[in-house]
């Protein structure tokens, strides 16, 4: 399948509220088949690089106002572990609602390192669109958009994750302590039961599989593409995609 | 330019930001399509396109002269309510914009006088203002050029804009870090918590440069909202599963362990993600500096014109190797080409296509196939 295909499915699946924040790729790619291979064209060309920047524009809006959030949540939820894990039940009753907040957030915490690890996401597809719709434009028009424009990109808020990575494993850090002892994948096969076919964790599956899918050799694959994605345990995570019968709550 | 210090945020600037919304606006009332600032990295494509736009519109924002700028909303009616200049909710409150414009008369020094003319004009709208501000802080900076790098601000050092090529006159964008994050709570505490606190005097409190009070506010809406809504958090993308912890609390064990089980293989996924993406972004930045060491190659070789022409791979192989011998030997010499660019192109493109002879270095394709392998064990 052609990356314009996997992005739409991908946004169509993605989390609500995400829709619309995704690489236009279609309309660029349009926009790129109506312009003419004239040199001398020079607006068409300064449209479409409007037309990126704009889209560059919504990246970085929408990638930055989710990071303030992350920031933000990711010291409350701190917070909050430290006030459960304070509160250490002496009677049964106590127990019990410690128990369920100790539930609650664990759930709360692996779901909030989704997230972050699917706007990580975000930004990588819009990064590989942009360098596949830049490529494509110059095979179109024989210009050198390409290579300038990408170094700018790399540039901008949206594709400087580091942050957003630097909460993930701070996150994973907390999640170890949370969790007694982390088990190997391999024996959690018997858990696929428990997995809900919906929220942030379908989410995470989908775009494993849609980055592999993307990475498949193509007709343009040269050295200067993505080696293919050699993901093991494919199949396990394959098989999540299907819901069960068992939501987890 | 840009500091590394990292205890306060980044102030991104970017300035596609006015003139998308400025468009959108504009082209519901004028026909000619409004000029924008071309971000674009090619420098002498965007004063090209400067210019073109200048002489075909009558809004032009390349001028200097305030007049022009306080003349601009008669143009374009920015009331439309799709006008979105910020993203944030609080477009056009009137209260905002005096607790607003007070900030702006007391703290802002580095703006000029006519500012404070613009503020008390009653005939523009709540709307009008907030963008201008925004437009710029220096003031110099009315005229939104492109290729100036650094904003004029004096005092700037703590928020730097991030080093992006577009010109810094527009919107300066917050872009928070944990550490500005910290600051922030510690000032909200001091005054007795998210409820009391308000944003000027968490802006007060917080003495941060180039922080503003619209910051301030929109961040501490997400943190009260983030307070009083743990989780799910309502921004949107987590979806409203009814938290049933009552049955949890009911259920066995056995369930409960495979809940965690569950949550296990979760993270599993999540960190394996992650991981893949970290490399797949490593692997593509540096396909981009290959590119653009090939690029410089070529750019060279186009100078000295040598082999220019040759359309055999193995010659350019060759002519590569002579050329860097070349490079390093002898001092640069003037440009004699009378035209590079034509000279270049042919060449590019050629080499674009015959990557495979050129990069059948063993080193770059074992370094590929080193990174792939790596992913995989």
């Amino acid at each position: 399948m052609k990356f314009g295909k996997r992005l739409k499915q991908h946004v169509q699946e993605t989390l609500p509220g995400w829709h619309n924040m995704y690489l236009n790729y279609k309309g660029l790619k349009k926009h790129v088949k109506l312009i003419s291979s004239s040199l001398e064209c020079e607006i068409s060309e300064d449209e479409f690089v409007y037309l990126l920047d704009n889209e560059v524009e919504k990246f970085n809006v929408f990638f930055m106002e989710q990071e303030e959030d992350f920031i933000i949540r990711h010291e409350e939820m701190q917070q909050r572990i430290k006030r459960i894990i304070v509160n250490e039940p002496s009677s049964q009753e106590e127990y019990e609602s410690y128990e369920q907040e100790m539930s609650k957030i664990k759930k709360d915490i692996v779901d909030f390192h989704g997230e972050m690890v699917l706007l990580v996401n975000y930004s990588n597809i819009n990064y590989t669109g942009m360098t596949k719709i830049l490529k494509k434009y110059d095979k179109r028009t024989g210009g050198f958009l390409r290579l300038p424009f990408i170094q700018k990109v790399m540039e901008q808020p949206f594709f400087t994750t580091e942050l957003v990575s630097k909460l993930v494993k701070e996150c994973e850090t907390t999640i170890g302590e949370l969790f007694p002892a982390m088990v190997a994948v391999e024996e959690m096969t018997k858990a696929t039961g428990t997995v809900a076919g919906e929220g942030i964790f379908k989410n995470t599956v989908k775009a494993l599989l849609t980055m592999k899918e993307i990475r498949k050799g193509s007709s343009t694959h040269s050295h200067f593409s993505l080696p293919t994605l050699n993901l093991r345990d494919i199949e396990l995570i394959r098989s999540f995609q299907f819901s069960s019968p068992i939501p987890i709550i | 330019m840009s500091s590394t210090n990292e205890t306060v945020g980044h102030i991104v600037s970017s300035s596609s930001e006015i003139s998308t919304n400025l468009h959108i606006s504009s082209e519901e009332t004028c026909s000619k399509r409004p000029p924008f600032v071309n971000q674009s990295s090619g420098v002498l494509r965007s004063t090209a396109f400067r210019d073109y736009m200048k002489e075909n519109n009558t809004i032009s924002w390349c001028t200097d002269s305030m007049s022009d700028f306080l003349d601009y909303p008669e143009n374009i009616p920015i009331k439309c309510t799709n006008l979105q200049i910020m993203p944030s909710e609080d477009i056009g409150k009137p209260n905002d914009w005096q607790d607003w414009a007070d900030q702006l008369i007391t703290e802002d020094d580095g703006v000029t006088p006519n500012w404070n003319e613009i503020l008390v004009d009653t005939d523009v709208s709540d709307q009008i203002p907030k963008m201008e501000y925004h437009v710029g802080k220096s003031s110099k900076a009315l005229s939104l050029q492109v290729n100036s790098l650094v904003p004029a601000s004096p005092g700037d050092a703590c928020n730097p804009v991030t080093p992006s090529s577009c010109g810094s006159q527009s919107k300066p964008r917050m872009r928070w870090t944990p550490e500005l994050h910290e600051a922030f709570v510690e000032a909200v505490n001091k005054l007795g918590g998210s409820e009391k606190a308000t944003p000027k005097g968490v802006l007060k409190l917080m003495k941060v440069e180039g922080l503003t009070i619209y910051h301030v506010k929109s961040h501490l809406q997400k943190y009260r909202t983030a307070k009083y809504k743990p989780e799910p958090s309502a921004e949107g993308p987590s979806e409203k599963k009814p938290t049933q912890i009552q049955d949890l609390s009911s259920l066995d064990l056995k369930t409960s362990s495979e809940i965690t089980e569950a949550l296990r293989l979760q993270i599993e996924v999540q960190k394996r993600l992650h991981e893949q993406l970290e490399i797949q972004k490593n692997l593509q930045m540096r396909i981009e500096e290959q590119g653009k060491y090939l690029q410089m190659i070529f750019e060279k070789q186009c100078k000295f014109g040598i082999d220019a022409f040759q359309p055999a791979s193995s010659t350019q192989e060759k002519s590569e190797t002579e050329l860097t011998n070349e490079i390093s030997s002898s001092p640069t010499q003037t440009k004699t080409e009378p035209d590079p660019a034509k000279v270049g192109s042919p060449l590019l493109q050629k080499q674009d296509e015959e990557l495979d002879p050129l990069e059948s270095q063993p080193a770059k394709r074992a370094k590929l196939n080193e990174s792939s392998s790596t992913e995989s064990s």
